[in-house]
Protein backbone atom coordinates (compact mmCIF):
# COMPACT_ATOMS: atom_id res chain seq x y z
CA UNK A 1 0.00 0.00 0.00
CA UNK A 2 3.09 2.65 -0.25
CA UNK A 3 3.01 2.20 -3.35
CA UNK A 4 0.07 3.24 -3.62
CA UNK A 5 0.69 7.50 -2.81
CA UNK A 6 3.52 7.11 -5.91
CA UNK A 7 0.86 5.35 -8.64
CA UNK A 8 -1.42 8.01 -7.82
CA UNK A 9 0.92 10.64 -8.09
CA UNK A 10 2.98 9.53 -11.11
CA UNK A 11 0.58 8.69 -13.90
CA UNK A 12 -0.87 12.60 -13.53
CA UNK A 13 2.31 13.70 -15.67
CA UNK A 14 2.89 10.87 -17.16
CA UNK A 15 -0.38 10.78 -18.77
CA UNK A 16 0.28 14.09 -20.50
CA UNK A 17 3.77 12.82 -21.71
CA UNK A 18 3.00 10.12 -23.07
CA UNK A 19 -0.37 11.03 -25.31
CA UNK A 20 0.36 14.30 -27.73
CA UNK A 21 4.46 14.92 -26.89
CA UNK A 22 5.16 11.56 -28.45
CA UNK A 23 3.34 13.17 -31.56
CA UNK A 24 5.42 16.35 -31.13
CA UNK A 25 8.39 14.49 -30.74
CA UNK A 26 8.07 12.24 -34.02
CA UNK A 27 7.73 15.55 -35.92
CA UNK A 28 10.32 17.15 -34.18
CA UNK A 29 12.76 14.06 -35.44
CA UNK A 30 10.80 13.70 -38.89
CA UNK A 31 11.84 17.75 -39.50
CA UNK A 32 15.37 17.12 -38.34
CA UNK A 33 15.67 14.16 -40.75
CA UNK A 34 14.22 16.19 -43.89
CA UNK A 35 16.85 19.49 -42.79
CA UNK A 36 19.43 16.55 -43.13
CA UNK A 37 18.69 15.14 -45.61
CA UNK A 38 18.41 18.39 -47.30
CA UNK A 39 21.37 19.71 -46.73
CA UNK A 40 23.31 16.58 -47.06
CA UNK A 41 21.75 16.85 -50.85
CA UNK A 42 23.04 20.51 -51.26
CA UNK A 43 26.13 19.62 -49.64
CA UNK A 44 26.66 16.59 -52.22
CA UNK A 45 25.97 19.15 -55.36
CA UNK A 46 28.10 20.96 -54.00
CA UNK A 47 31.01 18.87 -54.04
CA UNK A 48 30.47 16.12 -56.25
CA UNK A 49 31.16 17.48 -59.51
CA UNK A 50 27.68 18.58 -61.23
CA UNK A 51 27.85 22.50 -61.19
CA UNK A 52 25.56 25.19 -62.14
CA UNK A 53 25.25 26.58 -65.58
CA UNK A 54 25.28 30.23 -63.89
CA UNK A 55 27.78 28.76 -61.27
CA UNK A 56 31.76 30.22 -60.99
CA UNK A 57 32.85 26.63 -62.69
CA UNK A 58 30.84 26.79 -65.35
CA UNK A 59 31.46 30.48 -65.93
CA UNK A 60 35.43 30.10 -65.74
CA UNK A 61 35.47 27.30 -68.24
CA UNK A 62 33.40 29.11 -70.74
CA UNK A 63 35.18 32.47 -70.08
CA UNK A 64 39.26 31.19 -69.82
CA UNK A 65 38.30 28.85 -73.08
CA UNK A 66 38.06 32.18 -75.16
CA UNK A 67 40.57 34.17 -73.03
CA UNK A 68 42.74 30.93 -74.35
CA UNK A 69 41.80 31.26 -77.62
CA UNK A 70 42.73 34.41 -78.33
CA UNK A 71 46.25 33.26 -76.98
CA UNK A 72 46.70 30.68 -79.12
CA UNK A 73 45.33 33.19 -82.08
CA UNK A 74 48.15 35.79 -81.29
CA UNK A 75 51.07 32.93 -80.90
CA UNK A 76 49.98 31.82 -84.91
CA UNK A 77 50.29 35.21 -85.90
CA UNK A 78 53.82 35.76 -84.58
CA UNK A 79 54.58 32.55 -85.53
CA UNK A 80 54.08 33.65 -88.96
CA UNK A 81 55.78 37.32 -88.75
CA UNK A 82 59.06 36.50 -86.84
CA UNK A 83 61.85 34.13 -87.26
CA UNK A 84 63.37 34.57 -83.86
CA UNK A 85 63.43 30.73 -82.68
CA UNK A 86 62.86 31.65 -78.44
CA UNK A 87 59.67 33.89 -79.30
CA UNK A 88 58.80 31.19 -82.49
CA UNK A 89 59.65 28.43 -79.14
CA UNK A 90 57.48 30.54 -76.78
CA UNK A 91 54.08 31.05 -78.97
CA UNK A 92 54.59 27.17 -79.60
CA UNK A 93 54.62 26.69 -76.27
CA UNK A 94 51.47 28.26 -75.36
CA UNK A 95 49.81 27.42 -78.75
CA UNK A 96 50.11 23.46 -77.64
CA UNK A 97 49.31 24.73 -73.59
CA UNK A 98 46.01 26.92 -73.81
CA UNK A 99 44.77 24.95 -76.76
CA UNK A 100 44.58 21.72 -74.77
CA UNK A 101 42.94 23.36 -71.61
CA UNK A 102 40.47 25.12 -73.47
CA UNK A 103 39.73 20.90 -74.46
CA UNK A 104 40.07 19.86 -70.78
CA UNK A 105 37.56 22.90 -69.57
CA UNK A 106 35.23 21.66 -72.99
CA UNK A 107 35.19 18.26 -71.75
CA UNK A 108 34.30 19.82 -68.12
CA UNK A 109 30.93 21.55 -69.31
CA UNK A 110 30.05 18.44 -71.35
CA UNK A 111 30.52 16.11 -68.75
CA UNK A 112 28.12 18.56 -66.62
CA UNK A 113 25.78 18.75 -69.59
CA UNK A 114 26.22 22.75 -69.46
CA UNK A 115 26.50 25.45 -72.34
CA UNK A 116 29.13 26.49 -73.83
CA UNK A 117 28.00 29.52 -74.45
CA UNK A 118 26.26 31.90 -72.21
CA UNK A 119 24.02 35.08 -74.29
CA UNK A 120 23.56 37.13 -71.03
CA UNK A 121 27.49 38.09 -71.25
CA UNK A 122 31.00 36.94 -69.69
CA UNK A 123 32.51 37.19 -66.16
CA UNK A 124 29.35 37.68 -64.68
CA UNK A 125 30.62 34.98 -62.51
CA UNK A 126 33.42 37.12 -61.50
CA UNK A 127 31.34 39.49 -60.35
CA UNK A 128 31.65 43.72 -61.52
CA UNK A 129 33.79 45.57 -58.92
CA UNK A 130 37.22 43.19 -58.68
CA UNK A 131 37.97 40.14 -56.36
CA UNK A 132 42.15 40.44 -54.46
CA UNK A 133 42.69 43.75 -56.09
CA UNK A 134 41.43 42.90 -59.41
CA UNK A 135 39.37 45.51 -61.19
CA UNK A 136 37.96 44.28 -64.53
CA UNK A 137 36.92 45.77 -67.39
CA UNK A 138 34.01 48.30 -66.86
CA UNK A 139 32.75 46.95 -70.29
CA UNK A 140 31.59 43.26 -68.99
CA UNK A 141 34.74 42.15 -71.01
CA UNK A 142 37.77 39.97 -69.92
CA UNK A 143 40.80 41.31 -68.41
CA UNK A 144 43.59 41.16 -70.66
CA UNK A 145 42.37 40.83 -74.09
CA UNK A 146 43.71 42.30 -76.98
CA UNK A 147 41.60 44.49 -79.14
CA UNK A 148 40.75 43.80 -82.53
CA UNK A 149 42.62 46.40 -83.56
CA UNK A 150 46.01 45.05 -81.81
CA UNK A 151 45.38 41.67 -83.12
CA UNK A 152 45.26 43.18 -86.79
CA UNK A 153 48.75 45.51 -85.46
CA UNK A 154 50.24 42.48 -84.84
CA UNK A 155 49.35 41.19 -88.57
CA UNK A 156 50.92 43.54 -89.97
CA UNK A 157 54.12 43.68 -87.85
CA UNK A 158 57.24 41.39 -88.63
CA UNK A 159 60.42 40.75 -87.18
CA UNK A 160 61.61 42.66 -84.04
CA UNK A 161 58.53 44.65 -83.64
CA UNK A 162 56.01 41.82 -84.35
CA UNK A 163 58.19 39.92 -81.33
CA UNK A 164 57.91 43.09 -78.57
CA UNK A 165 54.34 43.96 -79.57
CA UNK A 166 53.58 40.12 -78.98
CA UNK A 167 55.68 39.88 -75.86
CA UNK A 168 54.10 42.76 -74.50
CA UNK A 169 50.32 41.92 -75.38
CA UNK A 170 51.13 38.58 -74.34
CA UNK A 171 51.96 40.03 -70.57
CA UNK A 172 49.13 41.81 -70.33
CA UNK A 173 46.80 38.70 -71.63
CA UNK A 174 48.64 36.54 -68.90
CA UNK A 175 48.34 38.91 -65.92
CA UNK A 176 44.26 38.86 -66.93
CA UNK A 177 44.72 35.27 -67.14
CA UNK A 178 46.19 34.73 -63.82
CA UNK A 179 43.28 37.40 -61.94
CA UNK A 180 40.80 35.09 -63.38
CA UNK A 181 42.22 32.04 -62.29
CA UNK A 182 42.87 33.44 -59.02
CA UNK A 183 39.13 34.35 -59.05
CA UNK A 184 37.88 30.80 -59.21
CA UNK A 185 40.19 29.50 -56.85
CA UNK A 186 38.66 31.38 -53.86
CA UNK A 187 35.06 30.57 -55.65
CA UNK A 188 35.02 26.85 -55.66
CA UNK A 189 35.90 23.34 -54.03
CA UNK A 190 35.43 21.96 -57.18
CA UNK A 191 39.17 19.74 -57.31
CA UNK A 192 39.10 19.64 -61.14
CA UNK A 193 38.81 23.10 -61.46
CA UNK A 194 41.34 23.89 -58.41
CA UNK A 195 44.14 21.75 -59.78
CA UNK A 196 44.04 23.72 -63.27
CA UNK A 197 43.53 26.99 -62.58
CA UNK A 198 46.62 26.77 -60.11
CA UNK A 199 48.52 25.44 -62.50
CA UNK A 200 47.35 28.06 -64.76
CA UNK A 201 48.42 30.54 -62.41
CA UNK A 202 51.95 29.16 -61.96
CA UNK A 203 52.90 28.12 -65.05
CA UNK A 204 51.52 31.81 -66.87
CA UNK A 205 53.43 33.70 -63.90
CA UNK A 206 56.48 31.70 -64.74
CA UNK A 207 55.75 32.35 -68.20
CA UNK A 208 55.34 36.43 -67.17
CA UNK A 209 59.10 36.36 -65.86
CA UNK A 210 60.48 34.78 -69.03
CA UNK A 211 58.57 37.21 -71.38
CA UNK A 212 59.55 40.56 -69.65
CA UNK A 213 63.22 39.07 -69.60
CA UNK A 214 63.16 38.75 -73.57
CA UNK A 215 61.36 41.71 -74.13
CA UNK A 216 64.64 43.38 -71.81
CA UNK A 217 66.77 41.59 -73.98
CA UNK A 218 65.11 43.24 -77.40
CA UNK A 219 65.98 46.63 -75.83
CA UNK A 220 62.24 47.09 -75.78
CA UNK A 221 61.06 48.94 -72.22
CA UNK A 222 59.24 46.42 -69.28
CA UNK A 223 55.41 46.57 -69.21
CA UNK B 1 -3.99 -7.34 -17.60
CA UNK B 2 -3.58 -5.59 -21.37
CA UNK B 3 -6.99 -6.40 -21.96
CA UNK B 4 -8.24 -4.19 -19.54
CA UNK B 5 -5.51 -1.63 -19.86
CA UNK B 6 -6.33 -0.63 -23.39
CA UNK B 7 -9.57 0.75 -22.76
CA UNK B 8 -8.31 3.14 -20.26
CA UNK B 9 -5.82 4.56 -22.52
CA UNK B 10 -7.94 6.19 -25.18
CA UNK B 11 -9.94 7.35 -22.41
CA UNK B 12 -6.34 9.46 -21.04
CA UNK B 13 -4.96 10.84 -24.20
CA UNK B 14 -8.10 13.49 -25.02
CA UNK B 15 -8.31 14.51 -21.26
CA UNK B 16 -6.38 16.83 -20.60
CA UNK B 17 -8.23 18.47 -17.76
CA UNK B 18 -6.68 17.09 -14.42
CA UNK B 19 -9.60 16.49 -12.60
CA UNK B 20 -10.95 13.98 -15.64
CA UNK B 21 -7.08 12.89 -15.83
CA UNK B 22 -6.77 12.32 -12.07
CA UNK B 23 -10.04 9.86 -12.48
CA UNK B 24 -9.09 8.12 -15.13
CA UNK B 25 -5.48 6.99 -13.66
CA UNK B 26 -6.92 6.35 -10.65
CA UNK B 27 -9.39 4.02 -12.30
CA UNK B 28 -6.73 1.83 -14.15
CA UNK B 29 -3.56 2.32 -11.06
CA UNK B 30 -6.65 -0.42 -9.70
CA UNK B 31 -6.76 -2.36 -12.30
CA UNK B 32 -2.98 -2.88 -12.96
CA UNK B 33 -2.21 -3.24 -9.43
CA UNK B 34 -2.65 -7.15 -8.80
CA UNK B 35 -0.83 -8.07 -11.40
CA UNK B 36 2.23 -6.18 -10.86
CA UNK B 37 2.08 -5.40 -7.42
CA UNK B 38 6.02 -6.24 -6.69
CA UNK B 39 7.15 -3.28 -8.91
CA UNK B 40 5.23 -1.16 -7.71
CA UNK B 41 3.97 2.34 -9.00
CA UNK B 42 6.77 2.95 -12.08
CA UNK B 43 5.36 0.24 -14.60
CA UNK B 44 2.20 1.53 -15.79
CA UNK B 45 3.61 4.50 -17.55
CA UNK B 46 5.78 2.43 -19.62
CA UNK B 47 3.45 0.21 -20.61
CA UNK B 48 0.86 2.81 -21.54
CA UNK B 49 3.76 4.35 -23.74
CA UNK B 50 4.17 0.64 -25.44
CA UNK B 51 0.68 0.76 -26.07
CA UNK B 52 0.00 4.07 -27.77
CA UNK B 53 2.70 3.26 -30.04
CA UNK B 54 0.87 0.30 -30.79
CA UNK B 55 -2.06 1.99 -31.76
CA UNK B 56 -0.50 4.66 -34.03
CA UNK B 57 2.81 3.70 -36.01
CA UNK B 58 4.62 6.97 -35.50
CA UNK B 59 7.85 5.00 -36.74
CA UNK B 60 6.02 3.54 -40.09
CA UNK B 61 4.59 6.95 -40.82
CA UNK B 62 8.13 9.28 -40.27
CA UNK B 63 9.72 5.97 -42.26
CA UNK B 64 7.44 6.66 -45.46
CA UNK B 65 7.14 10.35 -44.96
CA UNK B 66 11.23 10.95 -44.46
CA UNK B 67 11.13 8.60 -48.08
CA UNK B 68 8.35 10.53 -50.30
CA UNK B 69 10.25 13.66 -48.64
CA UNK B 70 13.60 12.74 -50.15
CA UNK B 71 12.20 11.46 -53.31
CA UNK B 72 10.42 14.72 -54.13
CA UNK B 73 13.40 16.26 -53.29
CA UNK B 74 15.32 14.54 -55.56
CA UNK B 75 12.78 14.89 -58.19
CA UNK B 76 12.77 18.47 -58.05
CA UNK B 77 16.65 18.68 -58.04
CA UNK B 78 16.69 16.15 -61.68
CA UNK B 79 13.73 18.44 -63.08
CA UNK B 80 16.05 21.69 -61.93
CA UNK B 81 19.10 20.38 -63.64
CA UNK B 82 17.34 18.93 -66.92
CA UNK B 83 15.98 22.48 -67.28
CA UNK B 84 19.45 24.35 -67.20
CA UNK B 85 21.11 21.95 -69.52
CA UNK B 86 22.04 22.49 -72.64
CA UNK B 87 18.68 20.59 -74.06
CA UNK B 88 17.75 22.26 -77.61
CA UNK B 89 15.03 19.35 -78.70
CA UNK B 90 12.34 21.53 -76.63
CA UNK B 91 12.72 24.77 -78.59
CA UNK B 92 9.29 25.46 -80.06
CA UNK B 93 9.93 25.80 -83.84
CA UNK B 94 13.17 24.12 -84.18
CA UNK B 95 13.66 22.65 -87.70
CA UNK B 96 16.17 19.98 -87.60
CA UNK B 97 17.84 18.16 -90.79
CA UNK B 98 20.54 15.09 -91.51
CA UNK B 99 23.37 17.02 -92.90
CA UNK B 100 26.00 14.34 -94.05
CA UNK B 101 27.81 16.16 -96.84
CA UNK B 102 30.83 17.79 -95.42
CA UNK B 103 32.97 17.71 -98.67
CA UNK B 104 35.39 20.55 -98.94
CA UNK B 105 34.56 22.38 -102.41
CA UNK B 106 36.05 25.56 -104.42
CA UNK B 107 32.82 26.03 -106.34
CA UNK B 108 29.26 27.73 -105.41
CA UNK B 109 26.59 25.01 -103.60
CA UNK B 110 23.26 25.31 -104.09
CA UNK B 111 21.53 24.46 -100.34
CA UNK B 112 18.02 23.00 -100.42
CA UNK B 113 17.30 25.81 -97.06
CA UNK B 114 17.86 29.15 -96.52
CA UNK B 115 20.00 30.12 -94.87
CA UNK B 116 21.77 26.96 -95.34
CA UNK B 117 22.51 24.78 -92.20
CA UNK B 118 25.31 22.23 -93.48
CA UNK B 119 26.53 20.88 -96.65
CA UNK B 120 29.40 20.99 -98.95
CA UNK B 121 31.29 24.21 -98.00
CA UNK B 122 34.26 25.82 -98.75
CA UNK B 123 37.89 25.33 -97.44
CA UNK B 124 38.09 28.29 -95.77
CA UNK B 125 35.84 29.12 -92.76
CA UNK B 126 34.41 31.85 -92.12
CA UNK B 127 35.75 33.75 -88.76
CA UNK B 128 33.19 34.32 -86.10
CA UNK B 129 32.00 37.67 -85.29
CA UNK B 130 29.80 40.75 -86.67
CA UNK B 131 29.46 41.35 -89.93
CA UNK B 132 27.87 44.40 -91.76
CA UNK B 133 27.07 42.83 -94.97
CA UNK B 134 26.26 39.47 -96.62
CA UNK B 135 28.06 36.75 -96.45
CA UNK B 136 29.31 33.86 -98.67
CA UNK B 137 27.23 30.59 -97.70
CA UNK B 138 30.34 28.27 -98.35
CA UNK B 139 32.69 29.87 -96.36
CA UNK B 140 29.46 30.51 -93.57
CA UNK B 141 28.54 26.60 -93.74
CA UNK B 142 32.67 26.04 -92.87
CA UNK B 143 31.94 28.00 -89.52
CA UNK B 144 28.45 25.88 -89.12
CA UNK B 145 30.97 23.07 -89.29
CA UNK B 146 33.09 23.98 -86.50
CA UNK B 147 29.95 24.62 -83.97
CA UNK B 148 29.34 28.08 -84.34
CA UNK B 149 26.10 29.54 -84.65
CA UNK B 150 24.90 31.81 -87.86
CA UNK B 151 22.51 34.82 -86.72
CA UNK B 152 21.03 36.22 -90.12
CA UNK B 153 18.77 38.93 -90.23
CA UNK B 154 16.91 40.63 -92.89
CA UNK B 155 18.26 43.87 -93.98
CA UNK B 156 15.22 45.78 -92.67
CA UNK B 157 15.45 44.21 -89.30
CA UNK B 158 15.18 47.81 -86.82
CA UNK B 159 18.43 48.75 -85.97
CA UNK B 160 18.10 48.29 -82.22
CA UNK B 161 17.31 45.06 -82.99
CA UNK B 162 20.38 44.52 -84.88
CA UNK B 163 22.82 46.64 -82.04
CA UNK B 164 20.62 44.22 -79.42
CA UNK B 165 22.12 41.15 -82.05
CA UNK B 166 25.92 42.87 -82.73
CA UNK B 167 26.17 42.96 -78.79
CA UNK B 168 25.05 39.29 -77.99
CA UNK B 169 27.41 38.06 -81.14
CA UNK B 170 30.46 40.51 -79.88
CA UNK B 171 30.25 38.67 -76.79
CA UNK B 172 29.37 35.42 -77.06
CA UNK B 173 31.88 32.88 -78.72
CA UNK B 174 31.40 30.69 -81.94
CA UNK B 175 28.66 33.15 -83.22
CA UNK B 176 28.08 35.23 -86.24
CA UNK B 177 26.10 37.95 -87.20
CA UNK B 178 24.98 39.02 -91.03
CA UNK B 179 22.28 40.21 -92.80
CA UNK B 180 20.57 37.98 -95.23
CA UNK B 181 18.53 39.48 -97.68
CA UNK B 182 15.99 37.68 -99.39
CA UNK B 183 15.28 35.59 -96.09
CA UNK B 184 11.64 34.99 -95.32
CA UNK B 185 11.36 36.27 -91.63
CA UNK B 186 13.46 38.94 -89.79
CA UNK B 187 15.80 37.15 -88.00
CA UNK B 188 16.94 33.20 -88.48
CA UNK B 189 19.28 31.27 -85.98
CA UNK B 190 21.30 28.36 -87.73
CA UNK B 191 24.07 26.14 -86.84
CA UNK B 192 25.18 22.43 -88.30
CA UNK B 193 21.60 20.47 -89.06
CA UNK B 194 19.63 22.74 -86.88
CA UNK B 195 17.74 26.25 -87.27
CA UNK B 196 15.30 28.52 -85.79
CA UNK B 197 12.98 31.49 -87.56
CA UNK B 198 11.64 34.13 -85.21
CA UNK B 199 9.95 37.34 -86.00
CA UNK B 200 12.13 39.52 -83.63
CA UNK B 201 15.84 39.63 -81.95
CA UNK B 202 14.02 39.80 -78.66
CA UNK B 203 12.54 36.53 -78.79
CA UNK B 204 13.67 34.42 -76.10
CA UNK B 205 14.47 31.55 -78.27
CA UNK B 206 17.42 33.37 -79.74
CA UNK B 207 19.13 32.67 -76.14
CA UNK B 208 17.60 29.01 -75.42
CA UNK B 209 19.43 28.34 -79.42
CA UNK B 210 22.68 30.27 -78.36
CA UNK B 211 22.46 27.82 -75.32
CA UNK B 212 22.10 24.46 -76.87
CA UNK B 213 23.48 25.05 -80.14
CA UNK B 214 26.88 26.94 -79.40
CA UNK B 215 29.41 24.25 -79.74
CA UNK B 216 26.71 21.95 -79.19
CA UNK B 217 26.09 18.69 -79.44
CA UNK B 218 25.55 18.91 -83.21
CA UNK B 219 28.96 20.18 -83.94
CA UNK B 220 31.16 18.37 -86.48
CA UNK B 221 34.72 18.90 -85.30
CA UNK B 222 34.25 19.86 -81.81
CA UNK B 223 37.64 21.77 -81.13
CA UNK B 224 37.81 23.44 -84.13
CA UNK B 225 38.47 27.17 -84.75
CA UNK B 226 36.30 30.29 -85.33
CA UNK B 227 39.11 32.17 -85.67
CA UNK B 228 42.07 32.24 -88.21
CA UNK B 229 40.02 31.88 -91.35
CA UNK B 230 38.29 34.34 -93.50
CA UNK B 231 38.05 37.43 -92.07
CA UNK B 232 35.99 39.86 -94.21
CA UNK B 233 32.54 38.85 -96.16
Amino acid sequence: MTALPETEAEPEPGATASGPPRGRRTIIILVAAVVAVAAALAVWTQRSGKPAAEGPEAGFARDMSVHHAQAVEMSFIVRDRTQDKPVRLLAYDIINTQRAQIGMMTAWLDGWGLPKADPAGPMRWMGHGGHGGTSLPADGSMPGMATPAQLAELGRASGRQAETLYLRLMIAHHRGGVSMAEAVLGRTGNAQVTRLARTMVEGQQAEITLMERMLGERGAPAV
Amino acid sequence: MSENARPNAPKNTPNKGKPAAGKATAAKSAAAKPASGKSGGKKPPQRKNALTERQTPWGTIAFFTVIGLVAAVAIGFAFTQARSSADGAKIAGLVSKEETNRDHVQTSVKYDSTPPMGGAHDPLWQNCGVYTSALRNENAVHALEHGAVWITYRPDLPKDQVVKLSAKVGATAYTLLSPYPGLDTPVALSAWGKQLKVQSANDKRVDEFLRAFVQGPQTQEPGAACTGGKATP
